[in-house]
């Protein structure tokens, strides 16, 4: 009996937290998951742990790249991002590229930042619906994926193809730019400005949404560098980087854009970069419809190889590239490149190894999504169970990517 | 042959009958249901750049909810190993009963001596209190109360239905409804309280008899009723319970079939039974007309505020269970006070 405590003398102002503990698997069959299981440790609201287990999307692709021609390879790297597949494309090719030496015209170099550009914005605003459906608002995800639909078909009549469009080859491009492709550019540039205002009153100022994302996740400048996060969520932790403005590819050291930076470092600030940069791409897309210069879309060393009746059937006339016969099973020579681009999660880098054979002696992609897996956990840590999608979706954390 | 037709017209109209049965009750309510969640389908597509049903039926798609609910009824209902079968059948069938049956102390419509339809109930459905005959299926001078106290059940039985399916999910849900509860249900009897001390009486027909709204009387009432309410239906931006990207679909993850149906019916049924209420204790229910009219105006005023709720979800997300929880004891219950304090103000000078 006298080792009970006293009611009365006990200090009330402190609450007792009667330790709840209990693990839940989070997917891979659960809609708030994505193509992976996030095993999570609870106390009561509080996650102790989530751990992310990768790998249920893998499809082996940095392996499967060493029994496949140079060419083939296009439409496999492209696979583990389908969404932002023009960049995977374009890390892949400038790797390929430096072992090949080949020298770009400018036109295809405007033309792989166009393509690069609608990308990162459909890529975004698939982002931002993903994330407005995890917190609950229905609306922002559709017009995310209806937004994005209007950039899909623009890089459709671009290309050919909605996603995995395999656009951009060793050399150039595949396809010109038509006056109908930039009418329906601006077309769309124009719908998407008017539609901006209208996103930022129902989605980024809803006091509701404002509740779920600010102070939520909340990554300082250090630790944002030490945990080594990438891209828009980089910035929105106040750190300046951003592969086009540090070692320009394609046309961007030609093209003047800005780097939105937040230093806030929360879910909130890293969805405000995603619709900065939103902008930012339209600019730069106004800008290379206005000063693309004429030429060529492919390499000379290429395109005389094409035999003249059917570059005259289908260059001249559709402004489509027919593959030389080059193309089937080149061998580049010996040696190793690593390229760097920004993609829309972030920086993508391909490390390339030639052994003097039609296939690569190595491909590594590391990609930003597998960047993101370590700050995910980190940031989960300690967060309310309800955040983990908040989390999730502002990271733009996309799992078919990390798991390759 | 007359003599039959004159029962049966009393049996239906008898009022105990009519109300839970026919209108506002099962019948008229699971049709208004179906066409809420068709509404809620086709306003969300109209503001989300959609078209939401469309082929069934000429008329927007209107059959799709029909043909859905009978695919869903006829699905196979999974039972799954480890769980209690007896509770686990029963537990999504009292959330729906309890979520109906206050229903049946609600008034809605006064019966004239003569005139009506129900004029020839007039006696049997007598309020002294009002001096008039009440159309509810079980008239009660405390009926205000009584609502609450029989909706006051339904978290309960949620919480049971998370805990006979024995999934975690539905566990989380279960003890995010138990804390939401205990939030809501204090808002909602407080602004009810505020409105019996002012109307001085504990009857819903005399509130609305005394021909002034709720919503006049006492505005903070309302709106902390309202924000109750849509608490309480787990509507956006409430909707934490069955929150889908956290927790499926909350207590109700592990049904299928029509245990399914019973378990999400009783989430609108409660909307649309609160909403009732809500029409009748604070926008002016059926006030100035009686009988069968009257009942009518009361249903067209929830449906419009069942209508609007469900609106909601096109506009917000949901907030996080402390959010709601903090907001719910630190911003809505001082008005709750307030309304209270105005209650008494009002039922002092104003109302007499």
């Amino acid at each position: 009996m006298t080792a009970q405590p006293n009611v009365f003398t006990m200090d009330t102002t402190q609450i007792d937290i009667i330790p709840i503990e209990g693990e839940l698997n989070v997917g891979p069959q659960h809609p708030g998951s994505g193509h992976m299981r996030i095993y999570v440790k609870l106390n009561g609201d509080i996650m102790e742990k989530a751990e992310l287990d990768v790998g249920y999307v893998h499809r082996s692709v940095e392996k499967l790249a060493e029994v496949r021609n140079y060419m083939h390879l296009i439409p496999l790297v492209e696979r583990p991002a389908i969404l932002d597949s023009i960049h995977m494309n374009l890390g892949y090719i400038l790797a390929l590229e430096k072992i090949m030496g080949v020298d770009v015209p400018d036109r295809a170099q405007y033309l792989r930042s166009l393509a690069a550009e609608i990308n990162r914005i459909a890529s975004h605003l698939y982002g931002t619906g993903i994330l407005a459906v995890f917190i609950g608002h229905s609306t922002g995800f559709m017009w995310g994926f209806g937004d994005r639909e209007v950039w899909v078909e623009v890089l459709q009549a671009l290309t050919g193809a909605r996603v995995t469009n395999s656009y951009i080859v060793p050399g150039g491009v595949r396809r010109d730019l038509t006056p109908a492709i930039k009418e329906m550019i601006e077309k769309a540039i124009r719908y998407q400005r008017k539609r901006i205002p209208e996103w930022k009153r129902i989605f980024l100022n809803n006091p509701n949404i404002r509740a779920r994302l600010e102070n939520v996740g909340v990554m300082s400048k250090e630790q944002a560098i030490a945990w080594g996060a990438v891209g828009p969520n980089l910035r929105g932790s106040g750190v300046y980087y951003d592969v086009r403005k540090f070692e320009p590819y394609a046309a961007y050291d030609r093209l003047d854009f800005e780097i939105p930076v937040y230093k806030e470092g929360d879910a909130y600030a890293r969805v405000h970069v995603r619709f900065d940069e939103i902008e930012e791409s339209i600019k730069i897309i106004e800008q290379i419809i206005k000063e693309i210069p004429q030429g060529n879309i492919l390499s000379d060393r290429f395109f005389k190889q094409i035999p003249p009746t059917r570059l005259k059937k289908h260059y001249e006339t559709h402004g489509k590239i027919v593959f030389p016969g080059y193309y089937a099973s080149f061998r580049p020579p010996k040696g190793e490149a690593i390229s760097r681009v920004e993609a829309a999660r972030g920086e993508l880098v391909f490390y390339l190894n030639s052994d003097g054979s039609p296939k690569p002696y190595r491909l590594r992609m590391i990609t930003p999504s597998y960047r993101t897996i370590y700050v995910f956990e980190q940031l989960a840590k300690g967060a309310r169970y309800a955040d983990l999608v908040a989390i999730y979706g502002s990271l733009d954390y996309f799992p078919p990517e990390a798991d390759r | 042959m007359m003599d039959i037709l004159q029962d049966i017209k009393y049996v239906i109209f008898y009022p105990s009958f009519f109300v839970m049965i026919i209108f506002p009750g099962l019948l008229v309510g699971g049709l208004f249901i179906l066409f809420v969640i068709w509404f809620e389908r086709k306003i969300a597509a109209r503001v989300q750049m959609r078209v939401g049903p469309y082929y069934v039926s000429r008329f927007g798609g209107i059959a799709q909810l029909l043909a859905d609910a009978i695919r869903v009824a006829l699905q196979e209902i999974i039972i799954p190993a480890g769980v209690n079968p007896t509770l686990y059948v029963i537990a999504p069938i009292f959330p729906l009963l309890f979520a109906f049956l206050p229903l049946a102390f609600l008034p809605i419509g006064v019966i004239p001596e003569q005139g009506s339809v129900f004029s020839a109930y007039y006696r049997s459905f007598f309020d002294p209190s009002v001096g008039m005959g009440v159309i509810a299926a079980l008239p009660t001078e405390y009926s205000l109360i009584a609502v609450l106290a029989v909706e006051a059940a339904y978290p309960i039985f949620i919480i049971l239905q998370a805990w006979a399916t024995n999934n975690r999910f539905a566990l989380v849900g279960a003890v995010r409804e138990a804390y939401l509860s205990v939030a809501y249900d204090v808002l909602i009897l407080m602004s009810v309280i505020a409105i019996a001390v002012e109307y001085h009486t504990l009857d819903v027909a005399e509130v609305v008899q005394s021909g002034i709204p709720g919503i006049v009387a006492n505005p903070l009432a309302a709106f902390v009723f309202f924000v109750g309410l849509i608490m309480a239906t787990s509507r956006f931006p409430f909707e934490i319970v069955e929150a889908e990207s956290e927790l499926v679909t909350g207590p109700a993850t592990e049904y299928s079939g029509l245990l399914f149906l019973f378990s999400m019916g009783g989430s609108y049924f409660g909307t649309y039974v609160y909403a009732l209420y809500f029409a009748a204790v604070f926008l002016g229910g059926w006030y100035p007309l009686s009988g069968f009219p009257g009942a009518v105006i009361l249903f067209l005023k929830a449906a419009i505020i069942v209508l609007f709720s469900v609106f909601l979800r096109s506009v917000y997300g949901r907030y996080r269970i402390d959010q709601a929880l903090r907001n719910s004891w630190r911003l809505l219950l001082p008005v709750a006070l307030a309304s209270i304090v105005l209650g008494i103000v009002g039922g002092w000078l104003w109302i007499r």
